[in-house]
């Protein structure tokens, strides 16, 4: 039986097709994987489907009836349950008041009856396998809880339909296990399930059906999963393996380390991490979400505090304290994963945003300094960068993401940074600006500039890097050479992880 | 290990109870003072301070509930001015029935609390600037309308409710302000819309995911602190004897005092009334401990200034201490 | 739901192609152009209607009154840069007037240092306040409602609430100093601050860097920039021109009056915050418009100054000025969704 059927929808965002022509059916009695790397419009989808974008063509058709929901609280009363990859409850809050938060009473001043809505609560928790007393203060629970109680509370809305965007990324293969275990009764209790994951053994594990995206098109809708291999399902992430583009070999440095870590631990719980970085060197940071990647890009910034080891920039032992101090005396700089947050300033000009690094610089004894002064630095690199956009006058939050993109990596390459921390350079972007930011990653460690490379997006990593350290649990795991044969770096990269989880 | 985990517990349960602190300190207080100072528990200043203290409270509980929902109201006050000349005016100019004009005092408040909140939850501008126009607006609709000259006609039986004990040195004043405080508490602890504004205080997101309506729980917010503010204006024509247009100007700094000293977060979703009790007595001593002391009246406002520093410093560091003790329960 | 879909991705091309033809409407529908539309009908209506509106001695106290304000509203306007507010500019600007009146008056201080001493002085109260809201990470809000008390509490504690009376005759003579007939040295002080902080925000480093954290610390402070200085400057900033507006309205009133910005100073907040709301300025940082700051003070004072002279009670204006603010914010807000929807945003 059809639960929820996603036909022919397209979502356009200026500058980007997000979603072309993408179909998608689930079942009830199913679970259903909804595969795509990042930026393959996964998000795109789902936020249709809960009605906080409204497609552009297509439709989405509930239990045989079209939808359009209005906002994700009317996806909620349609018996649309998403759990979100966030956590969304209110912590100081008990348990069974989370889950019945809509339904504390009839009017905005009845009493609360705690009573009875315990006792729904539990039949919930009861279901979900979750032994806590329903009384419990969220606070009190472990992530991997919290997220039952949120499953729980979707459930407790007569959801036949329910959507689990990432639901393992921060759990512990235990609290994997679990969690699948009672997806799976809710499957044979006829529920629909949709599973987004990056993690393809889960997927085989507890999924049958699995719609593939890839730039915003289906590579496959709602195929048989058990007729598939992992292969398949990879081939069909990634497009062919011959993404991995043919460069030139690039000569092995063997200067001084730019920057060497031993034995570092940081407060954000950060142990025993070693790693070096040369002049011209790329080398990756690959790990899975959670595993501390962004945290030590922070810590090498001194956004936290060195609790043990030693940090050495081109050889001398240094302790940055702050963002200012290693951009300002180690040369270090920092492209943030989060663009719209960290990256950039979305209010200011494109000028702004890429004369932000040198100002300091730029300006004269009394901190006097002028649009020219900075355009004179920041323009021939915005034009190296072939940067489209009317005017360097113009807001930033109007360019493209692939535009946005290259002024965050403008900024680092104005100030001349000796470092370049480079973290998910390609997220949301279109496929062209991602080779042309693939090229640009090359070329800066051509003109003798470190990197480091964080990506959760191994077709990239196997492109990019020279040589890949593996992260998990906020330690090192291990050092794979890239030798960019993509099946057996992507293998050994895998068993690092892995080997882990086994122990 | 279930041990250790359950003497954590009840110490984060002992943090987490807003209202132990203060009452310890408002105890001590209490106590130190009396020492030095027998008067301290004569009848007519306990009568004094706990007129005092009833007032406060019942301003406090009106920025409170908006503390909750993570937003200020600046015009609290002036919305209890308002109030308070609207209620004896109308006696005074039309000879209205006290019961009356209690209703018309009342009304006034809730709607102009509404009226802010109404505009604030419509356009998602910040409550503090709407609030800073109510304020001006109120105050000025009360001047402008008694020409900064007080109504004297307060009939006898407000005064005397004003100054009439109840019980012993408690004065009648106390019976509105345990209603309030016991209907807060109850409120926030057992009604569905004060659940509702903890929640939106503590995380709109997930509270609007979660099908509570943002926009109705700002305006019910806003219109309790209006009806709370208003209950305080009148309390004052009556403890005053006169309807003065001034009524309000200085409730600004302690609204927010009382509440932060009991543990009031500002960003939303915490506020304790017992805590909140507590604050207002503390504020009461000091500034009943400098008047019997002879300290310069003026040293109040440096004082309440650096009360609410000193509470603002307490609050964040043990919220520091929980975070830090749940996450060692969490990793064990 | 259009916040969600600027959120997602930016209509960029749509904005790139309106570019150049949205430049017109866009002017139009600007605060400042809006506000110099608006003053020039309400001084239209006033000198025709009204009689005295525009005889020299009216239009003198009408411009003296805009240096006041503008430099008040200049004073919150450096603080709401950053996103945050700051409740003491009137206490810091009473406290700094004081300062001023104790120097001169009891120390026999030359003015010409004295005036340096409490702008210092200012700045210094404004650095008290920066320096706790960095180092405590709370709101602005509830730390600046805090030194708002005990700063005029320890003015009034030491100054037993006494005025200082005895300032030497220049201090008045300066407040009734006219150019023309017409124009008071309050007001060409305030055109020449509103110039040099123009300049300040576009052409230096800090100014930038004031903008830059106020629109996104993190983002900011990602950059390099050391985001707890720079909020500090910013309060600093609020503490010297609030100490300013407090001098300038000594040399008005020719006393350093403890009342001169009513209780606590709060009678400032209004005006502190008006005019720099009614010019454009972003409550939540990151954009300024001191050209619009000059022109809102200019809007408020031109329009209390005519009701006055229609003999509305002074109370009423009270009124009216609140309620200018939320017009201005509503008209705002109204202005923002449109330019929203034309994807000019």
């Amino acid at each position: 039986m059809t639960a929820l059927q996603v036909s022919h929808v397209s979502k356009s965002f200026p500058g980007v097709k997000a979603l072309n022509d993408v179909s998608m059916t689930m079942t009830a009695g199913s679970v259903h994987a909804l595969l795509g790397e990042n930026g393959a419009g996964k998000s795109t989808l789902i936020k249709i489907v809960t009605g906080i974008y409204q497609p552009d063509a297509g439709s989405v058709m509930m239990n045989g009836s079209p939808i359009r929901f209005a906002n994700p609280r009317q996806a909620a009363a349609g018996g649309l349950g998403v759990v979100h990859q966030e956590r969304n409850l209110v912590t100081r809050f008990s348990v069974g008041e989370n889950i019945m938060l809509d339904r504390l009473g009839a009017h905005a001043l009845s009493k609360v009856n705690y009573a009875a809505i315990y006792r729904e609560a539990e039949l919930w928790l009861k279901l979900l396998d979750l032994e806590v007393d329903p009384r419990t203060p969220v606070s009190r629970l472990s992530v991997a809880q919290m997220q039952l109680v949120e499953i729980g509370k979707a459930l407790s809305l007569k959801s036949r339909v329910l959507l689990l965007d990432e639901p393992t990324a921060s759990l512990t293969p235990n609290e994997s296990t679990v969690l699948f275990r009672i997806l799976r009764r809710l499957r044979d209790d006829g529920v629909a399930i949709g599973f987004v994951s990056h993690k393809l053994e889960e997927v085989f594990d507890i999924c049958d059906r699995v719609t593939v995206l890839r730039d915003g098109i289906n590579a496959c809708d709602s195929a048989d999963l058990t007729t598939l291999n992992r292969g398949d399902v990879v081939q069909m992430m990634i497009g062919r393996a011959e993404r991995i583009t043919k460069r030139a070999p690039r000569p092995k440095p063997d200067a001084t380390p730019y920057l060497e870590m031993r034995g570092y631990a940081s407060g954000l719980g950060h142990r025993d991490i070693t790693l070096s970085v040369r002049p011209g060197e790329i080398v990756g940071l690959y790990g899975l979400v959670g595993a501390g990647r962004s945290e030590l890009a922070r810590s090498i910034l001194g956004l936290s505090k060195q609790l043990a080891g030693d940090v050495r920039v081109e050889g001398e032992t240094v302790h940055i304290t702050s963002v200012a101090g290693a951009l300002h005396s180690h040369g270090i700089g920092y492209v943030s994963e989060d663009r719209k947050q960290e990256g950039l300033i979305l209010l200011h000009s494109v000028l702004a945003n890429g004369g932000i690094t040198i100002w300091r610089k730029l300006a004269n004894r009394l901190g006097f300094l002028r649009d020219r002064t900075v355009n004179a630095q920041v323009g021939p690199i915005l034009r190296r960068l072939e940067l489209k956009t009317p005017s360097i006058y113009q807001t930033i939050g109007n360019l493209s993401g692939g535009n946005q993109q290259k002024v965050s990596v403008a900024k680092w390459m104005a100030a001349g940074v000796k470092l370049l921390i480079i973290d998910e350079p390609t997220v949301g972007i279109d496929i062209k600006t991602k080779a042309y930011m693939h090229d640009l990653i090359h070329e800066l460690a051509g003109h003798g500039t470190a990197v480091l490379l964080i990506t959760s997006d191994m077709p990239e990593m196997v492109d990019v890097a020279d040589r890949i350290l593996v992260m998990d649990g906020y330690r090192i795991k291990g050092e794979v050479e890239n030798d960019r044969n993509y099946d057996a770096v992507s293998k050994a990269i895998m068993g690092f992880i892995h080997g882990q989880q086994a122990a | 290990m279930a041990a250790q985990s359950n003497t954590d517990g009840r110490l984060i349960r002992a943090f987490d109870n807003d209202w132990i602190g203060p009452g310890i300190v408002s105890a001590v207080a209490v106590i130190g003072i009396s020492l030095f100072q027998p008067a301290f528990l004569s009848s007519f200043n306990i009568f004094v301070l706990v007129s005092a203290i009833s007032v406060n409270m019942v301003i406090a509980l009106g920025q409170l509930v908006i503390i909750g929902i993570g937003q200020m109201n600046l015009a609290l006050g002036s919305i209890g001015g308002l109030v308070a000349i609207s209620f004896v005016g109308v006696i005074e100019k039309f000879g209205v029935p006290v019961p009356l004009a209690l209703a018309f005092g009342l009304g006034i408040g809730v709607a102009a609390g509404m009226a802010g909140g109404y505009i604030i939850a419509r356009t998602a501008i910040s409550a503090f600037i709407i609030t800073l126009a109510g304020l001006q607006i109120f105050k000025g609709i009360n001047l402008g309308v008694t020409e900064a000259q007080p109504f004297y006609g307060v009939p006898d039986v407000v005064k005397a409710f004003g100054t009439g004990s109840v019980l012993g040195p408690l004065p009648w004043l106390m019976v509105p302000m345990v209603i309030c405080s016991v209907g807060m508490w109850y409120l926030f602890n057992r009604m569905r819309i004060g659940r509702h504004i903890l929640a939106m205080g503590s995380n709109p997101h997930a509270a609007e995911l979660s099908g509570i309506d943002p926009k109705a729980t700002i305006i019910w917010a806003h219109a309790l602190s209006g009806l709370l503010a208003a209950v305080a204006g009148i309390m004052l024509v009556a403890k005053l004897q006169i309807g003065q247009p001034t009524i309000g100007d200085d409730w600004l700094i302690s609204s927010f005092a009382a509440p932060v000293i009991g543990g009031a977060v500002l960003s939303g979703g915490r506020v304790s009334v017992g805590g909140t009790f507590f604050g207002v007595v503390i504020i009461a001593i000091i500034t009943q401990a400098l008047v019997m002391f002879n300290i310069d009246p003026f040293v109040v406002q440096i004082v309440l200034g650096a009360l609410i520093l000193w509470a603002v410093a307490i609050n964040r560091l043990r919220e520091v201490r929980i975070t830090r003790m749940q996450a060692r329960g969490a990793g064990a | 739901m259009s916040h969600l879909a600027t959120e997602a991705d930016p209509p960029a091309q749509r904005a790139a192609r309106n570019g150049r033809a949205s430049g017109g409407l866009r002017l139009l529908l600007s605060n400042e152009f809006g506000l110099a539309v608006l003053i020039a009908l309400t001084v239209l209506v006033f000198s025709t209607t009204l009689d005295g509106f525009t005889s020299p001695f009216s239009l003198f106290t009408i411009g003296r009154q805009i240096g006041i304000d503008t430099m008040i509203g200049l004073a919150m306007m450096a603080v709401i840069v950053t996103g945050g507010l700051d409740l003491s500019v009137g206490a810091i600007g009473v406290c700094a007037a004081m300062v001023f009146g104790w120097l001169v008056q009891m120390l026999g201080l030359p003015i010409y240092l004295a005036i340096p001493v409490a702008v210092l002085f200012g700045a210094s109260l404004g650095f008290i306040n920066g320096f706790t809201v960095v180092k405590s990470g709370v709101h602005s809000f509830i730390i600046t409602l805090a030194s708002m008390s005990i700063f005029f509490g320890i003015m009034i504690f030491l100054t037993k609430a006494a005025a200082f009376n005895g300032l030497p005759p220049e201090v008045q003579a300066f407040g009734k100093m006219k150019f023309f007939k017409t124009i008071s040295p309050l007001l060409l002080i305030s055109i020449a601050m509103c110039a040099a902080l123009a300049a300040f925000y576009n052409l230096t480093a800090l100014g930038r860097q004031m903008l830059a954290v106020g629109a996104n610390t993190r983002a900011a402070e990602l950059s390099g920039i050391r985001s707890g200085r720079i909020i500090m400057a910013c309060h600093m900033l609020t503490g010297a021109l609030a100490a300013v507006a407090g001098l300038m309205v000594t040399a008005r009133t020719g006393a350093s009056v403890p009342s001169m910005a009513g209780h606590l100073g709060q009678d400032w907040l209004l005006p502190a915050f008006l005019a720099p709301v009614l010019g454009g300025t972003l409550l939540s940082g990151g954009r300024v418009s001191v050209m619009g700051t000059l022109l809102g003070a200019t809007f408020v004072t031109v329009m209390t100054s005519g009701l006055l002279l229609m003999r509305v009670g002074e109370f009423w204006i009270l009124a009216s000025l609140g309620m200018m603010l939320l017009l201005a914010v509503l008209a705002d807000r109204a202005r923002q969704q449109f330019l929203t929807n034309k994807g000019m945003i």
